[in-house]
This record gives C-alpha cells, structure tokens and sequence, in this order.
C-alpha cells in the first residue's frame, strides 16, 4: 500500500498547489519539518531510470538483486563533460567494489537523503540539524552563515534560509569522495548543492537538490523526490554503525596470517 | 603545611595520571622511536582529515631524485578553532619535518616538529595569541614535546 | 609580560566564569538550587542549545593523596591551574616521543577552554570519589574478557584494536559523557519534544525523545544506548538503557544504566550529572558531576573512519615486523 502511495507521488508534480499551506508550523511560525522522514524509491541504487539486474553476490540470489525503479532525475539526463561520463562508464563497472557504501563512509548530499534508512529532522529557531541513521552521518544548518567552510568535508558546509514554506538548504565545502549512488554517479570538490525542502502536507515533505560542479557537469540539474514522515508511534532512529561490517573489505588484506 | 605538601604533590601526580588517553591511537604501534628522521621538502598536499591530518611532501635527495612522503599531525578540528584554513599550508611551501617514521618502513612518518625554513613554528608561528577567543592568551610553551 | 604572567592573566580569564558569576559551578551548591528562569525554546522548553565543553582538569577518582578531600582551596586550585599551564603536553604524555607536537595542533588541553572545577574528584558518591568495587559477578567478567582479548595478538587484526582507533567509538562519549582528551566539545540542539547532544568526536548524536515512551525492546542493544528524557522543572533527565555488552564502561555489562541530569545554572554553564548502575557490576551505584562551558563553534565534522590511515598502518607494521622477525630466524638457521 505505502508502495503504492510512493509511485503515484514519485509522478506528480513537486510543487505542492498553489496558495495551500500544507505546513503544520512551528511555536515561532516556521514550517515544521521535525520528524522522521524517509524516502521510498530506488535513487540509491540508482538515481537515472533502471531496470532491475542480479547483485553483486549470486550466493544471496534474489535477495541480493538490485530492484528496478524510475529516476530522480529531472529529465533522467545527468550532463556530464566528456571525460566525466567516461569516468562514471568506469565507475559503474566497478560499482560493487568502488562504492563508498561499501566501506560505510559518510554519504555526502544529496545521497544521505535517499539511502534507504531513515534520518531525522531536529529544528531550532537558529539552526536545524539533520541526523542520518546510516553510519551516524549529521549535519548541521545554521541559519545564519557561518562564513566559508575550513576545508571539505563529507556531509559539507550548510547554510539555510526559509522562502515562504521552503527551507533552503546551500551546501559547499563537500569532498571529492563520495557517489550519488551505487551506480557510479559522480562528482568533484566544485560540488555545489542547493536542497530544497517543503510540505506538502503534514506527513510529506518535497525535496529537490540543484546540482552544479562545473569540473563535472556541462550544466546544472536537478533531482527530487517526496520524503515520507515515519508516523509508527514508536519511531526513531537506531544506530548503523557500520564501521565493524566494513573492516574486512577494508583491512582484511592486514590480518595476520594464521599461522602455520 | 604538611598537608599542603601533599596535595601540591598529589597535584603533580594527577596531572599525569588523571588525563585521559592522549591521543586516538597508540602511536608507538604505528611508528618506530628508534627511527628519528628530518626532511626538507615541499608541500604537495595538506590533507586536512580526522583523526589526523597529512601532509604530503616532496622531498629531494643529493642526486635530484624525488621522494614522496606522507607525515601525520594532529586533528585539524582544533586548528580550524584557531583561525587556520585549508589555505593556510598551500602547496608549494617548503617545509622541514623532523620526526620518526612507520614501522611498515614505507615513507611516512609522523611529524613531531614542523617549522619553516627559517625556523619558525607552523601554524604556531602564524597564530596570533588569543586569535580563538576562547583559548587563554598563551605565551607559546618553553619546546613543548622535549620537557 | 613575563612568561609566566602570561598564562596567570590568561587563567584570571578563562577562570572567570568560576571566580566572578554569581552562580556557583559544580560542587559549590547543590543541584537544585535554581537561579532565575533559564530562557526558554519557541516551544517552551528549558534552553540548553550552544556548543559546550566538559574539559577538566579534575579526574573522574580521587587521587589517594586526596582522601577525604572533597575540594581543593582556591589557592590549590590556583596552583592547579598554573601547574597545568606550565606543563605542556609532550609525545611523553601520550606514551612515546614519536608523536607529533600537541601545541603545534592546538590540542593541548592548555589551549582550550575548560571550566574551573574545585572538586578534586567527578565522582561525589560514593563520597571517597571512588568507582565502587566490582562484584564478583563484575570480577569474573574483566578477568573472561582479559582471556578472550588474549587469545588474539593485539595487532592481528581490525577487531582487536581498541574501539577509539577503530572509529566505532571513543571512551568518554558514554553515557555518561566524560572529556575527551582534546576536541572534547558537545553541540545540543532542541526542537519539539526532542533534544539532540552531537559529540564532536565521533560525530555521534543521541536524539532523546521526551514523550514519554518505553525504551526500545531488549533485543535492541545500542552501543550508546536508547535514552529517554524529561523534564523535572528546568532539569533535563535522560535514561539510557539497551546498551551492547560491548560498550565497557569501566566495567559495565549490557544491564548498564545512565541517568544524567542537565540543569543550566548560568548563561555560559551547564551543570551535568550523571548516575549509573549496574547490579552485575557494582555493588552499589555511583555519581558524578561536573560543569560544561560554552565554547566556540562550529563544530566541524569529525569523520573518523573514512580518513583512518593509522589503521592500516598499524597493522602493515606488525606484518612488517612479524616478515623481519621470520627472516631473521631463518638467517641464523
């Protein structure tokens, strides 16, 4: 049934209509966007339209595959300058080692949005702060501008501001390091991201991110997607602390060798 | 009196035993004491990550020949607090590193005085004092690291 | 300035918050005593959002030069101060000259802002300062874990490194958060009907609801625990349960229970106290306290995992060492 809810809304419009004001509001009168929210599609896997495909692990069989879904993004084009696009050619070959999820680093913006694990919504009068269930990534969104970010970082540098029922959300500062997804979507340390999100109704918030990184991209492009409230009375966030479940991949090659 | 001799005495002790572990990893595990080394080279990259920092540097032999090292510092974290950025080491300075290297005997080491040519302290030497405003208005320490 | 004034005038400062406001820092009152009404959060709770830090010269025990001295005097407290100030941090203290220079980094306790503490001890129950003994039960514990940490080499892999170089998590994040040895600053956030504590190091943020709810079920074990809050008057309390037997605090098993109170006794400080218990620990429960001061922010992302070189380089040294220690013998054969 939620399916269901996901796929109609992942067709209409973003925007929610004109003139309605879906937000429920804050005790200073700002949109509310506190809870727990967490997207429904397969943008993590793939944010351009895929077809599903058998996983990296045939021993796990089906449940290993990767399910099929529709794009995020607008157009489904993501324009890549050409040496970019052959570079996100390589990385798709190499997706299920090369992925950064994979060694559970932190997933960057936008993709910390759409992992399929939920985060959470804590807003002040002076600055929001987003937790991520997924390897305990956070941030933070002073409304004020913080000046520039020291150096880059993995979850980058936010500054936000309201228009009307949207908070707008500036990201910079991001590293090099992270994937929009496990399909080898790319970017550079140019990366700039500008996350829009708005209610469209109490248990639905729209979210759009603006994509710009001129060593990568031809121009800027734009995904979105509803995010959907966690309304279980008992919600919340766990921990994925996914440090232990990647030191294999990561260290295994260090071990001692039993010895013989 | 007496028992304000023991208490100054105590106070010695605690500054030793009460401070919690001093660093994120055991240092003696990654690099070798018995290995002191000090390089001249050029900065090529200022890795400013947690737990510890990089730098990355160039190093020239006699014979011209050119060797990449890799030096760990502290975390960058407290650096930011006092003003530094991602620009404040840019590529191209020249730096000397006196330190020990890893005990893998690749060419990284860590980085246990890191001054400029002409002698001076990074980041030390460029921190006004009091430029945090929360952090006390310190004369830098008498050669830290050699008390 | 002489040298040494330097760092006196500097400590009239960064001790100011203790010496000039009128509202006393850990110790020197009891809890309760409440000065004034804290500002409030558009939602009316008690305003404890800002960066903060526990930093303390003072140790979670009592020294036992200091039994039955429950403060030290201002002017001890003074010669504390002075003597932390005159005595960096060296390579030594962190157990080998190959370290780099803490001053250099800023991470010289001495270079942050800490709070003035006349206790001599965090811990104000049992009143010796004193974590209480470990029961037998608590006994038999440390002694199997002792064997099962020596059936592996300590450098044989990722797993039998310590939780802090692994970048699961460090030792004073808790609960009960105790300072970290630098970076030890803690951002809070509020929004409705929740409060956020992010820990600078590791990034880790507990989200504690205050509706009201059950904890989660046993079968979920945290590594930093489910908290649950309220308020008591302007007081925080959060009760933190469901802990993995992995997370060994001082002991503890996975029975460990947190109760941690946050009362903000002026505009710059917190007073933070913390009782845990542990029937299959200790024998009895203990408490602790200690202030946080505001401090500056932001604070920038710790991300600890990704830039682990140490990690790898640890163990390729032990490899490295274990080959030479092989060809050697083989040599002298």
């Amino acid at each position: 049934m939620i399916a269901t809810v996901a796929l109609v809304a992942l067709s209409l419009p973003v925007r929610p209509a004109a003139g309605q004001d879906a937000a429920r509001r804050t005790a200073d009168g700002k949109p509310d966007l506190n809870g727990i929210w967490q997207a429904l599609n397969t943008a993590n896997w793939d944010i351009q339209d895929h077809s599903a495909g058998p996983g990296p692990v045939a021993a796990l069989g089906a449940t290993g595959a990767v399910p099929p879904g529709q794009g995020v993004v607008e157009g489904d084009e993501i324009p890549y300058l050409p040496a970019a696009a052959k570079k996100k050619q390589e990385n798709f070959a190499n997706r299920f080692t090369a992925d950064p999820e994979i060694k559970c680093y932190l997933p960057g913006v936008p993709r910390a949005t759409y992992l399929p694990q939920p985060f959470q919504v804590i807003q002040g009068a002076k600055s929001i702060l987003i937790a991520y269930q997924y390897a305990g990534a956070v941030r933070t969104i002073p409304l004020e501008d913080p000046g520039p970010s020291p150096a880059p970082s993995w979850m980058g540098w936010s500054v936000g501001h309201w228009e009307g029922n949207t908070l707008v959300v500036d990201v910079t500062g991001l590293n090099d390091q992270t994937w929009f997804d496990r399909a080898g979507n790319f970017h550079s340390d140019a990366l700039h991201v500008v996350e829009r999100y708005t209610p469209s109704s109490p248990d639905i918030l729209m979210y759009e991110a603006t994509i710009e990184d001129p060593k990568v991209f031809t121009r800027p492009w734009k995904i979105s997607m509803p995010l959907y409230r966690r309304v279980e009375k008992n919600a919340q966030l766990l921990e994925f602390k996914c440090v232990e479940f990647s030191e294999e991949v990561i260290y295994g090659h260090l071990r001692k060798k039993a010895s013989k | 009196m007496r028992a304000r001799l023991g208490v100054v005495a105590a106070i010695a002790g605690l500054l030793l035993a009460g401070a919690p572990a001093w660093a994120h990893h055991a240092f003696a595990a990654e690099f070798d004491a018995n290995k002191p080394l000090k390089l001249h080279g050029v900065v090529t990259k200022w890795e400013l990550i947690n737990p510890h920092s990089w730098i990355n540097l160039d190093v020239k032999s006699a014979d011209g020949k050119v060797t990449g090292w890799m030096v760990e510092g502290g975390s960058p974290n407290a650096l930011f607090r006092l003003g530094f950025t991602k620009d404040s080491l840019p590529p191209g300075t020249e730096i000397i590193v006196e330190g020990f290297q890893s005990k893998d005997g690749t060419n990284r080491a860590v980085g246990a005085n890191l001054t400029f040519t002409d002698g001076r302290k990074l980041f030390l030497g460029s921190s006004a004092p009091g430029s945090n405003p929360d952090r006390p208005s310190l004369t830098p320490p008498k050669d830290p690291g050699k008390n | 300035m002489s040298r040494l004034a330097g760092p006196l005038v500097a400590l009239a400062i960064a001790s100011g918050v203790a010496l000039l406001a009128p509202v006393p820092l850990a110790g020197q009152a009891p809890p309760s005593a409440k000065t004034g009404t804290p500002s409030r959060t558009p939602d009316g709770q008690p305003d404890l959002q800002g960066i903060w830090t526990n930093a303390t010269l003072t140790p979670l025990e009592r020294p036992a030069e200091l039994a039955g001295r429950e403060f030290y005097t201002e002017q001890e407290l003074a010669e504390i101060e002075k003597r932390a100030q005159e005595k960096p941090r060296s390579p030594e203290s962190a157990g080998t000259v190959a370290h780099y220079d803490f001053a250099q980094y800023g991470l010289d306790p001495n270079q942050a802002k800490r709070a003035s503490n006349r206790r001599t001890s965090l811990i104000v129950d049992p009143p010796d300062g004193k974590i209480p003994p470990l029961t037998p039960e608590g006994r038999k514990r440390a002694a199997e874990r002792a064997e099962a940490r020596k059936r592996s080499g300590p450098f044989d892999g990722p797993e039998t490194r310590p939780l802090g170089e692994r970048c699961i998590w460090m030792a004073g994040e808790g609960p009960p958060m105790l300072p970290e040895a630098y970076n030890a600053n803690i951002q809070i956030q509020q929004g409705p009907g929740y409060v956020a504590i992010l820990q600078e190091e590791i990034h880790d943020v507990r989200i504690i609801p205050l509706d009201g709810r059950p904890h989660v079920g046993r079968k979920i074990r945290l590594w930093m625990g489910d908290p649950r809050g309220r308020w008591e008057g302007n007081t925080l309390v959060v009760d933190t349960t469901n802990f993995t037997d992995r997370t060994n605090f001082r002991g503890s098993s996975e029975n460990l229970h947190v109760i941690e109170r946050f009362t903000r006794t002026a505009e710059d400080t917190i007073l933070y106290e913390f009782t845990v218990e542990d029937p299959a620990t200790w024998a009895r429960s203990w408490k602790a306290e200690l202030p946080m001061v505001k401090t500056q922010g932001p604070i920038f992302e710790y991300a600890c995992h990704e830039g682990n070189y140490g990690m790898a380089n640890i163990l390729r040294g032990a490899r490295a060492q274990e080959q030479a220690a092989e060809e050697a013998a083989k040599a002298k054969k």
